[in-house]
């Protein structure tokens, strides 16, 4: 079995007092996607921000090319997360430059690339989400679902091997969520980028996941493939593949 | 149509795609041809290489001829599909460029728009705040009171600080003048009456722009972006009733209580310099001042804060309204509102200047 490309080790996090993540480990093998799921508020964009290195740990570890990303300085954290792309829930465009300056921007600062080439990778990171001629919009022209693969765009600008995605389909149509997916399998096979993605939408998790992880009230309760998620004689997995409410709403009111 | 077949090359990436896209730029291109090139021999490539071809097909489409790709297999094949559609012509609609009366009309056009919304804005605050109440439509008294605090309480320190400032700066600058005749005492009159008419009131407003006029026009622009305005007028709600009518109330309330209390700062100022420096009896000095107190003096300056809290709260409000895109709009249009406001006052100042010391007087 190959080396884990990213592995974390009883990771523990705190949002002031609250407990958020309570020893969660998992590992993520290069080249598969890997799909965090869970109902909302159960931590898994926290751990994804974990991840990413945008937040401290309590305790644990996170290791990613031989580094723990929880213990690296300013520094070498910033140089770690070049090799990382990350599409965030809402974009995370910068609403003062056009959708192609956004794009531009990693490559300017930390691409060694040709100057004469920048407009040309722009235009084809753009064109592989299917944006090639919106470049020139302002992120507030553009709808949701076009903000979100602008967004992935510029994650893989930097043509990074590991691709963070918050929520890729929240608030999209079924249609654009399904093309959304579909670029992610694309992007997997051709490029070769392994994916990390949190998501709770069921038909997304049985397309493109490859094993997935399930957190509930910040405890990790199964790694596997969709498949042994189906067939888990864990509650709480079987409830969410059989999509099947609490008895009672206010249960999840944790 | 002419074909000039180009041989890919066996690892296409930044380097070999750099060779290929100067060996295409070095020879001559006939318009309307189409080039060809070759992959049957390529079995890598990665995005850079990708972003070559990208460049080779613009470059083609600018000498009007195309691009054609044969012979690629496997996984070349299929990241030559993706890359495919950024190989086509850019479509971008643009339009003829605008003329100089063109750009005059446009600019004229989009001054009358944004007139009359801000006319219209100003007749529904004025309605909402002062008719409407009466006609038992209702006023919002909490968010009224909050605003109150907001704008004129926590602004109180700032605002006496300010005069308090400026009242001891116009002393040190009249004494001089005033010593070398005699007349010392006359400063006193001098920061009595300046800070009444004139003084008390700009300063005032100018700090009160910075702070409240700001703070209006980015709360309402952020609420415009996240819409909550649209939320609010979903619910049947007049967003005039609900956000401005208790801003403006509030401001026409507290302005003219900041300009007293900046009336006393400024005179505070001004005696420190005339009782500690140039030496005068306390009562000689607050004797001088208030001997130079007139009620019309006062009434001028007070009649200033009420058009000066209009103005701050509208042009608040009505730049908060205008906003589009998200953050950085709402910094554009904060930027604006502080601008203009303190435009607004300086405009309306030489107004009242004009009218007070030439036309009345």
């Amino acid at each position: 079995m190959s080396e884990p490309l990213v592995a974390v080790h009883n990771l523990v996090a705190h949002y002031g007092d609250t407990l958020i993540l309570d020893n969660v480990s998992c590992q993520v093998e290069p080249g598969e996607i890997f799909v965090i799921v869970g109902g909302s508020g159960c931590g898994k964009t926290t751990l994804l921000r974990h991840m990413c290195g945008l937040h401290g740990a309590t305790s644990g570890s996170i290791i990613y090319r031989d580094q723990d990303i929880t213990q690296l300085d300013e520094d070498a954290l910033a140089r770690l997360q070049r090799t990382i792309g990350i599409a965030f829930q809402s974009s995370g465009l910068f609403n003062s430059m056009t959708v192609g300056d956004n794009v531009a921007l990693p490559i300017r600062e930390y691409g060694d690339v040709d100057e004469r080439l920048i407009d040309a990778i722009v235009r084809m990171k753009l064109s592989f989400v299917g944006l090639g001629d919106s470049g020139h919009l302002m992120p507030s022209e553009l709808s949701g679902g076009m903000r979100k693969r602008a967004g992935l765009a510029r994650a893989i600008a930097l043509d990074p091997p590991l691709v963070y995605f918050d929520e890729p389909s929240a608030g999209l149509d079924p249609i654009m969520a399904a093309g959304l997916d579909e670029l992610i399998l694309d992007m997997r096979d051709l490029l070769g980028i392994t994916f990390v993605i949190v998501t709770h939408e069921l038909d997304s998790i049985r397309k493109v996941a490859d094993r997935i992880l399930m957190l509930d009230r910040g405890k990790a309760l199964f790694t596997g493939t969709v498949k042994e998620a189906e067939n888990s004689d864990v509650e709480r997995v079987k409830q969410l593949f059989e999509r099947r409410p609490d008895e009672f709403i206010a249960q999840r009111n944790v | 149509m002419s074909e000039k077949p180009l041989q890919a090359p066996a690892t296409l990436d930044q380097k070999s795609g750099r060779s290929l896209w100067e060996s295409l730029t070095q020879r001559s291109v006939e318009q309307g041809s189409t080039v060809v090139i070759a992959f049957d021999e390529t079995e890598k490539m990665d995005s850079l290489g990708g972003a070559w071809l990208v460049k080779i097909a613009e470059h083609l489409h600018k000498s009007g001829s195309s691009l054609k790709l044969e012979g690629q297999q496997g996984s070349v094949a299929e990241l030559l599909e993706m890359v495919a559609p950024a190989l086509q012509k850019p479509v971008r609609k643009q339009g003829a460029e605008a003329g100089f009366f063109e750009n005059l009309g446009d600019t004229t056009l989009a001054f009358i728009a944004e007139s009359r919304d801000f006319l219209e804005l100003c007749v529904d605050a004025i309605y909402w705040s002062v008719i409407a109440p009466f006609e038992g439509r209702g006023f919002r008294w909490e968010i009224f009171i909050d605003e109150m605090y907001e704008m004129g309480v926590r602004a109180i320190k700032i605002v006496c600080l300010m005069n308090f400032l400026l009242g001891l700066i116009i002393a040190m600058l009249m004494a001089k003048q005033a010593e070398s005749y005699g007349i010392s005492i006359f400063v006193a009159d001098i920061i009595m009456i300046g800070f009444a008419r004139e003084l008390a009131a700009i300063m005032t407003a100018v700090v009160v722009s910075a702070r409240t006029g700001a703070a209006i026009a980015a709360e309402i622009a952020t609420m415009k972006v996240q819409e909550e305005i649209d939320a609010l007028r979903g619910m049947g709600l007049n967003v005039n009733q609900f956000l401005v009518a208790p801003k403006l109330m509030a401001l026409l309330v507290v302005l003219p209580c900041l300009v007293t209390l900046g009336v006393l700062s400024g005179i505070a100022g001004g005696s420190v310099w005339g009782i500690g420096v140039l030496g005068f009896q306390p009562s000689v000095w607050f004797t001088q001042t208030l001997n130079s107190a007139f009620l019309e003096d006062l009434a001028q300056g007070f009649l200033k804060t009420i058009i000066f809290a209009l103005g701050i709260v509208l042009i608040g409000c009505h730049n908060g309204f205008r906003v589009s895109g998200g953050s950085r709009g709402v910094g554009l249009m904060t930027t604006r509102a502080v601008v203009m406001d303190i435009f607004m006052l300086i405009s309306c100042d030489i107004v009242f200047a004009a009218i007070f010391y030439y036309v009345l007087g």
